[in-house]
């Protein structure tokens, strides 16, 4: 039997297909006719609007991942080490056990490329936001993030608009975070015009959980009668449709329509709302109270409380009319699915509600705080497994959960596409030093500064390594113990241009290769895909390819010590990523890569530390140019794109590992864009450009060129060792098969020589590199 | 029995952690006191005014939290002579109460006279002049590590107590509005004279240059500290409470976990206070 409501309902099945497709976009609604049908036989009767809008969020690409579902299947999601895979907002990784009590790293990757594209300040604040809810609702404490961005070519047409949204990102970036107090850890920018008109903001969110402490995203056992409470800034009509915004086409007619579907920030409230927050943690362990818990994102009260229900096996009743609003007259359904940021939906036994109530009402007086917040009981779960919300007293939506959140699925199309590659055949330089300056200066290898300044990195006060002095980021958590967190993120946009299988495979181990050079133990990995439109089978088909190659080197990138691979435990797809005329962005495939270091004190970070130490190589240099820096400064892409020779580079970073956890390195740096000598530049400077050790290169090779040896961005890493640790590292490099190439030494002379004909000098090399970047942006 | 001291957290603050951090390692007891407690607040013997951007910074940095009144309540016990420290914000606070510089010579503060005139209109109470603002960066929020010189005499005020004049420690700053700065020429002379900017930014050497980076704000004598003149409050830009273990210095590699656990030079100002508190008791 249909269930019942008390409401209008629209008559899908009296229109013709033409008048429900203009029914559906008349009331902005992304659903084609075919899929609102389907939702209505799934219901069992014509839908009521507020339902439409419904399965028009929750069919949307962002949030069922209906193109993308089936393909991610492929990826390593479980090993010994994951507490939680990709299933709830966060995954976490097993840590450190200290006291016989376990912790976990919780990790979250989300996309909010469209909202930053359209309102950079706004899009890229509410994304750090977004991302904070996700790893706050495992019952964590947030103690980092990171921010991957791409941006469009600064040098190129589409310049002056890009260096807006690249400027205004980054303020939102540091406007979002820097008040709330949650440091940035990592992150890289990546700028070619494949971003002209499709910026890519990426955020990556830390936070840390005892094991027994985690809250999951379910109504907890035994929870029929529990009250559902949403918390937090109150509703209005912001950020409406913007799930199923993030799955449109971006087009420049709909950029006042779209502007409303970006939310608004607050991180004032915010701040506030995680202490208290994390106030009720504390208050639900000591009272032993299992609760659920969720971050309020994509889909707004209506996702998170039907999943939390779901999960749990129950259905619920919500009363519309109870949640707090800071609007009149707002319609049902933007009630029920608007996003507005900065909530959260707890669900409790009543015994707890009041608790609840006080702690956010009262300790930390949300009402004060901003208009109207405050936490709200707006329901009851129902053993019975349905969906039911009321306004004004009457039932406008009435569906199986189950219906509600289990989405859709495609099988879509996928064909290769022609890649007409070639490799160039460029002349030896006559003056490799201009060269060398001309890659340093390269906005994708210059310092990054100028923008990591911008943010608080220290607060919290458990950072050990910030942004540009290493690979990696490191902290270490819980004051007092030994044990340390990295993290890195990576994806170079050109090496997918030329292949998406080897470009994601490289993402996977240059993130692993960054944290294992400040010495720990690469652990789990995220991935937000970033993609073009999926309904086109040449788009279709990259994705798919990095997806393979992201399974492939986590799969084969063995956890070290096992054969486990290196898991990936959250992630997320983000598609539709495209220019005006439909021109697909670079495939970024974006990885974040947790690394966990059991004695922080023995991190290293890439800056030379004294002269007259050895400079060792390891990676052979190979013919793998294509979409290198130094064929970009002289217009080519390429072909030989580097491979990722899973043994060798497992093997390496093991070596690196353990010589710094023998303490036999002190300093080391990977191999990535600038190749070689790119690396050996930024050993000399350091992150501040301060650096005063020279060094003296002696290369010579017969079967390449010296310009490909030093420019070649095949996997790698340069390292500084003592004189009286060469041996040490041999026998570590012996036990993995790795080779250890003595490439030259470091010196008093402030100078890069190589080969005693190429010199330079350090001021010279640090105006190029420290100011590439930086001038790229004004 | 240990200093209590409070460490006051305004809805907005975000820097209580590593405040009540760096309290505690000094070897004192550090209470997180929320802006609506109900407690009394005259038991502490020295309060903590963290970082963050209390009440969104909203008019200016620190402006509305220094008509909180939990803000009268401290300066009532900054009077007695209790030690008061702020930080970043909670110097932007100390600044805009006029906590500092306090060159009154009470620690009578503008604002709320201000404020006693406003809305008492009998009281023929004239507003003081205000005497200093933390004025925006020349150049926009800026996180990065300065170097800073205890410029002071020792003991010029209880958080240099264990500094000798002229050393030179490692502090980040994380601010946007930190630029020390007064329209009155007499204000600078004062300060000058009485000793009150407590730490300079300097080169590593120690040597006062007023080019960015090194002044990182343009602060009037690149003041990065400075105290009020009885030297028990005193306002600080940078954050010594993340400068507070050698772990948290840039590039302090190739040490022992023992060693990089261990204070750090910008910890000396907690352990001052601690000194001024004990010897204050004796």
């Amino acid at each position: 039997m249909a269930s019942k409501v008390d409401v209008e309902l629209v008559p899908l099945n009296t229109f013709s297909d033409a008048d429900l497709a203009s029914f559906l976009r008349k009331n902005g609604l992304a659903l084609k006719p075919e899929e609102a049908k389907k939702a209505a036989s799934l219901i069992g009767r014509n839908p009521t609007i507020t339902e439409l809008h419904i399965f028009n969020i929750q069919w949307s690409e962002h949030s069922s991942y209906k193109s993308s579902r089936n393909i991610l299947k492929m990826l390593p999601t479980s090993a010994p080490n994951v507490i939680l895979g990709p299933k709830e907002d966060a995954g976490i990784v097993e840590f450190a056990t200290i006291d016989c009590e376990k912790y976990g790293i919780v990790i979250s990757h989300e996309s909010h490329n469209h909202p930053s594209q359209v309102v950079p300040y706004e899009g890229a604040a509410t994304g750090v936001g977004g991302n904070i809810r996700d790893v706050a609702c495992m019952g964590a404490k947030v103690i980092a993030s990171a921010d991957p961005l791409r941006f469009g070519d600064l040098h190129g047409q589409n310049k002056n608009k890009t260096k807006y949204i690249a400027n205004e990102v980054i303020n939102g970036i540091a406007g979002y975070g820097n008040p709330l107090g949650i440091p940035i850890l990592a992150g890289d920018i990546y700028s070619n015009s494949s971003f002209d008109e499709n910026c890519l903001v990426n955020v990556v969110c830390l936070g840390i959980i005892k094991e027994k402490d985690i809250i999951h995203s379910a109504a907890p056992p035994h929870a029929e009668g529990y009250d559902i409470i949403v918390v937090g800034k109150a509703t209005d009509n912001s950020g409406f449709g913007g799930a199923a915004f993030a799955s449109l086409i971006l087009d420049e007619k709909d950029e006042q329509s779209n502007k409303g579907a970006v939310q608004v920030p607050d991180p004032f409230l915010k701040n506030i709302l995680l202490r208290a927050t994390y106030a009720v943690f504390e208050e639900a362990r000591k009272k032993n109270i299992i609760l659920g818990f969720k971050d309020m994102g994509a889909g707004g009260i209506m996702c998170a409380t039907s999943e939390l229900c779901d999960a749990g096996g129950y259905g619920c009743t919500l009363d519309l009319d109870k949640v707090h609003v800071s609007m009149d007259n707002l319609p049902p359904y933007i009630i029920a699915c608007g996003e507005t940021q900065e909530r959260f939906t707890w669900i409790s036994p009543p015994s707890f509600t009041k608790t609840i109530l006080r702690i956010y009402n009262e300790n930390f007086a949300l009402p004060t705080i901003a208009e109207h917040a405050q936490a709200s009981v707006v329901g009851k779960v129902t053993k019975e497994k349905d969906y039911i919300l009321t306004h004004n007293g009457n039932v406008v939506c009435n569906a199986p959960v189950d219906v509600i959140t289990s989405g859709i699925r495609y099988d879509r199309e996928k064909k290769e596409s022609k890649r007409d590659l070639n490799e160039p055949q460029l002349p030896e330089p006559s003056d490799y030093a201009q060269e060398i300056l001309s890659v340093l200066r390269h906005p994708n290898v210059a310092s990054k500064k100028c923008v990591y300044d911008r943010y608080d990195t220290h607060v919290l006060g458990l950072t050990i390594i910030p942004p540009g002095q290493a690979d990696a980021g490191l902290m270490a958590p819980l004051h007092g113990k030994k044990p340390g967190v990295a993290l890195s993120v990576d994806c170079n946009p050109r090496y997918n241009r030329i292949s998406p299988y080897w470009g994601a495979a490289n993402a996977v181990a240059e993130s692993m290769r960054n944290v294992a050079a400040i010495g720990a133990v690469p652990s789990a990995l995220t991935d937000c895909l970033n993609y073009g439109n999926p309904e086109i089978p040449e788009v279709f088909h990259d994705f798919c390819e990095g997806v393979r190659g992201i399974a492939d080197a986590a799969s084969k990138l063995f956890y070290k010590g096992t054969t486990n691979p290196v898991p990936v435990i959250s992630g997320n797809v983000s598609f539709y990523n495209e220019s005006k005329k439909g021109k697909a962005i670079d495939p970024s495939p974006i990885i974040a890569c947790v690394g966990v270091m059991p004695d922080y004190s023995k991190a290293i970070t890439m800056k030379l530390k004294k002269a007259g130490s050895i400079l060792v190589l390891l990676g052979k240099r190979k013919d793998e140019l294509g979409g290198s820096v130094y064929y970009d400064v002289h217009g080519k892409l390429g072909k030989n794109v580097p491979l990722v020779d899973f043994e060798d580079e497992r093997n390496h970073i093991y070596t690196i590992i353990d010589a710094i956890d023998k303490r036999l390195l002190l300093s080391c740096h990977d191999i990535s864009d600038g190749g070689m000598i790119a690396a050996v530049a930024e050993m000399m400077l350091g992150a501040d450009a301060d650096g005063a050790i020279g060094a003296e290169l002696v290369l010579k090779s017969s079967k390449l060129s010296l310009s490909k040896a030093l420019f070649s961005e095949s996997s790698g890493f340069v390292a500084e060792v003592a004189q009286e640790n060469l041996d040490a590292l041999r026998v570590v490099g012996k036990k993995y098969g790795t080779e250890i190439f003595i490439i030259g030494k470091t010196t008093t002379e402030q100078k890069l020589k190589i080969n005693d004909e190429i010199i330079l000098s350090i001021p010279e090399m640090a105006r190029a590199w420290s100011n590439g970047f930086k001038e790229a942006m004004r | 029995m240990k200093p209590k001291i409070a460490v006051i957290l305004f809805p907005g603050t975000n820097r209580e952690d590593e405040s009540l951090r760096a309290i505690e390692a000094a070897g004192m007891d550090a209470f997180l006191f929320r802006w609506n407690l109900k407690e009394d607040i005259t038991p502490f013997d020295g309060y903590f005014i963290p970082g963050g951007w209390s009440y969104e910074d909203r008019i200016r940095s620190g402006a509305i939290a220094s008509k909180d009144p939990l803000m009268q309540k401290i300066k009532a016990e900054a009077a007695k002579g209790k030690p008061v420290i702020g930080i970043c914000n909670g110097a932007q606070i100390l600044v805009e109460c006029g906590m500092i510089p306090g060159l009154k010579g009470k620690v009578e503060t503008t604002c709320f006279n201000k404020l006693a005139t406003v809305n008492n209109s009998t009281s023929g109470s004239v507003a003081s002049k205000v005497e200093m603002a933390l004025a925006p960066n020349l150049d926009g929020f800026w996180c990065f590590w300065t170097h800073l010189k205890n410029s002071a005499k020792t003991s010029r005020c209880a958080f240099n107590k264990l500094y000798k004049q002229g050393v030179v420690f490692q502090t980040p700053i994380a601010h946007g509005e930190g630029r020390f700065t007064t329209k009155d020429p007499a204000v600078v002379k004062q300060l000058q004279e009485n000793d009150q900017v407590i730490f300079q930014y300097s080169t590593k050497s120690g040597e006062i240059n007023r080019d960015f980076p090194i002044n990182p704000n343009g602060a009037v004598l690149n003041a990065a500290a400075i105290c009020n003149k009885e030297g028990n409050v005193m306002a600080m830009m940078p954050h010594p409470e993340v400068a507070s273990f050698n772990k948290q210095l840039p590039y302090f590699e190739g040490h022992s976990f023992e060693e990089c656990e261990q204070l750090a030079p910008a910890h000396l100002i907690f352990q001052s206070m601690k000194k001024y508190i004990e010897e204050r008791k004796k």
